[in-house]
């Protein structure tokens, strides 16, 4: 039986009423004192999380109606109940235990929203009389922003010396970088937990705030693409390109050069540069002595291409990715401003070693047939069922980086997916695969974001920020320049990656700030600056240090000076060359 | 005692050693036994998970590093063989030594530099008397005569 049109209208008017009865309420918010909503900013516009936020009667100190944390974007919202315990019964009329808001409360009261957070001063803003009748309404008041000003003390200095510290540690090669950021994340707790029991005022942060600074996204980008280049690196395809690139010069040492450096620069793209220079700097140094001629005069154009290169994905470096997932750059997003600029830069840096190796890349060596035969019997694709899964599995990866961004699908995610089919498809055995993972990386970046996220949180790059953003005012082409070459320049002596970590909020804070920097430009400065600036000095870069030693036991030591004196004017060439493009571009 | 031991690292510091090296052969009527030692100190600094990787592109070096000498040995008309090992130096030249009964044993002499060396003079020294004492082998640092 149909019913009639008289139920349905009822049944349409009662659905409706439950629907709308199930809704949140917008307007007003019954059963409670009221609402309010707001959000905290530091002074720089950027949102702070963590932050304590309460309702109290009175100018200060007095009995909290209400106290609630700011979110991640800095939005807090306070709910007063309808009625509060008194705190102390003395203060309680007789025969009441709770305060009941806004019937107890004269008109007339004042009623203080108070903000506090560690390393910022504490805010206390009393309420206007047409914010309290709002709230008495039982209405949502919604706050304007409250920006709260840092506060520099004890704590700021302490992180500024414990990053300070972790960066010569490493710059000096003193301690491995693991063991640096280690020792200086743990000395952040310490001061925080065991410290702060001394001096108060030196804590910093403790362990959950400390893990909010870890980007999880970078961690796992990295770990899988580890695994995926572990498969790769053990099918001999370095060993075997590389031996069709002296096939096809046909041992003409100038034309060589360029294929090696083309070789390497596209595999530093695509794997990290340490990898690529740990498997092609034996095979080179064994293609020059079968040629007779110097390996540094291939080795180091090729370091040079690799560091930069490895720039033009978002899986290249280290620094990109850190770049990329701070600033939301998508892979698609490096190709299209990124590649072209790299590609300018790689061509000058063919020119330039061609011009200085002139000597060697042209002069006579004598080729030793014997050595020439070993080497054609050593180029051969050792496991070519793992490389054919592996291209198989990466070329799909690269088509999900291509296209993930649509989907929202995260780089790490992808790179996650990419290794779990691998390892299912190929099914190597796994205790070689984990030992394969390079853990004391996933640590060092772990412990990195640690020790970075201390001096963010005392404000030391709020501090570092204002003071560059005061500097190249709204300039963009100013800020560029600054940007780029500061980065190019301070890698050379200080490791990169603890530098980008830290320099990435900075950036963010200049996007904001400076008309026209909102399209990201000054981030794939960073990124140039940062990368190509390794090629200024032997510690510029992990991958020169694992050239120069890979290159030394075969008894062609590379000296600091050297390299500076190769290094450092490809450094200004290809910066040149990427900064004229990044003006162009943008 | 049938052999000569000579470590080799590769490069132009290498040279005069493997001459000394066919020299010392050539006089003797024995073969030498080039020795190259893989050593991966250099990845303390970066990433210790990718020993695995780049061990056996080291043999592989070295491997193509003591063929160079050997052509240099069969140019001068000597018997000569390579052995790449693992490990510390000092160690496997003593074992070398060993193996083969070696009866001279060809090191280069540190030069001044600022880099380090395997070994500078002090440990150099030595390490000859512990090759004498361990292996009973003669040591040859190039540059001084041949007893």
């Amino acid at each position: 039986m149909k019913p009639s049109r008289g139920w349905q209208g009822a049944l349409l008017v009662v659905a409706l009423a439950a629907l709308w009865m199930s809704l949140p309420a917008r307007a007003k918010n019954p059963g409670v004192g009221g609402m309010v909503v707001g959000g905290v900013f530091d002074t720089q516009g950027q949102p702070v999380e963590g932050a304590r936020v309460w309702l109290a009667l009175g100018a200060e100190g007095g009995t909290t109606l209400s106290e609630t944390e700011t979110q991640p974007d800095g939005s807090f919202t306070l709910r007063l109940p309808a009625t509060i315990p008194y705190g102390e019964p003395q203060s309680a009329p007789e025969g009441q235990t709770a305060l009941r808001v806004w019937d107890d409360i004269p008109s007339g009261a004042a009623v203080t929203l108070g903000v506090s957070r560690d390393h910022f001063e504490t805010r206390l803003l009393p309420l206007s009389g047409e914010q309290m009748e709002t709230l008495r309404g039982g209405e949502i008041l919604e706050l304007p922003p409250v920006a709260l000003e840092r506060h520099i003390g004890i704590a700021f200095w302490t992180a500024s010396l414990i990053f300070i510290g972790v960066l010569l540690l490493i710059a000096s090669g003193r301690m491995h970088n693991t063991l640096a950021t280690l020792s200086g994340a743990a000395l952040v707790f310490a001061v925080s937990y065991l410290g702060a029991l001394l001096v108060p005022d030196v804590r910093i942060f403790g362990f959950e705030a400390a893990l909010r600074y870890v980007d999880w996204n970078v961690i796992f980008l990295i770990l899988g693409m580890m695994i995926v280049i572990a498969v790769v690196e053990r099918t001999g395809i370095f060993q075997w390109m590389a031996y069709r690139a002296y096939r096809i010069s046909g041992g003409r040492l100038w034309l060589l050069l360029p294929i090696l450096m083309l070789i390497t620069g596209v595999a530093s793209a695509f794997l990290d540069n340490v990898t690529t220079m740990l498997l092609m700097t034996p095979i080179t140094i064994q293609i020059a002595l079968a040629m007779g001629t110097n390996p540094l005069a291939l080795l180091l154009p090729e370091v040079f291409a690799s560091n930069v290169v490895g720039i033009s994905t978002l899986i290249g470096t280290p620094t990109n990715i850190l770049i990329g997932s701070y600033a939301g750059i998508s892979f698609n997003d490096f190709l299209h401003n990124l590649t072209p600029g790299v590609a300018l830069a790689f061509a000058g840096l063919v020119a330039y070693s061609e011009w200085v190796y002139r000597e060697e890349l042209h002069g006579a060596g004598q080729a030793s047939p014997l050595l020439l035969q070993k080497l054609s019997e050593r180029a051969r694709i050792t496991d070519p069922d793992h490389l054919r899964k592996a291209g198989w599995v990466g070329a799909g990866m690269l088509l999900l980086f291509a296209l993930g961004e649509r989907v929202h699908l995260l780089p790490a995610v992808t790179a996650l997916m990419g290794a779990t089919a691998l390892l299912v498809w190929i099914r190597p055995d796994i205790e070689e695969m984990i030992e394969a993972v390079d853990w004391t990386t996933l640590v060092f970046f772990i412990t990195l974001f640690i020790v970075v996220g201390a001096i963010r949180e005392v404000g030391v790059i709020a501090w570092l920020a204002a003071r560059i953003g005061g500097m190249v005012g709204e300039n963009l082409p100013l800020a560029m320049g600054v940007v780029l070459w500061s980065a190019a320049l301070l890698s050379t002596v200080i490791p990169n990656i603890p530098f980008t970590a830290a320099m990435l909020p900075v950036i963010g804070y200049l996007t904001t700030t400076i008309p026209g920097a909102d399209n990201l430009v000054l981030f794939y400065c960073l990124s140039v600056g940062a990368a190509m600036g390794g090629n200024g000095s032997l510690i510029g870069a992990s991958a020169n240090l694992v050239t120069s030693g890979i290159a030394e036991r075969a008894g062609y030591p590379v000296t600091y000076k050297e390299f500076l004196k190769r290094g450092l004017p490809a450094l200004l060439v290809t910066v040149g060359l990427a900064m004229a493009w990044l003006w162009l571009r943008f | 005692m049938s052999g000569i031991v000579c470590a080799v690292r590769g490069g132009a510091a290498s040279k005069p050693t493997i001459r000394r090296a066919v020299q010392l052969a050539q006089e003797s009527g024995l073969p030498i036994h080039f020795l190259y030692v893989v050593n991966l100190d250099f990845l303390s600094h970066t990433s210790s998970s990718r020993v695995h990787t780049i061990e056996e592109e080291m043999r592989e070096m070295g491997e193509f590093i003591l063929l160079t000498a050997q052509e240099q040995a069969a140019r001068g008309g000597v018997e000569a063989h390579g052995v790449v090992r693992d490990g510390s130096v000092g160690d496997q030249i003593v074992a070398l030594c060993r193996e083969t009964e070696a009866q001279y044993v060809v090191l280069g002499r540190p030069r001044h530099s600022a880099r380090p060396n395997v070994f500078d003079e002090e440990r150099l020294q030595r390490f000859v008397e512990r090759i004498a004492s361990q292996t009973g082998a003669q040591v040859v640092l190039v540059g001084e005569d041949v007893p």
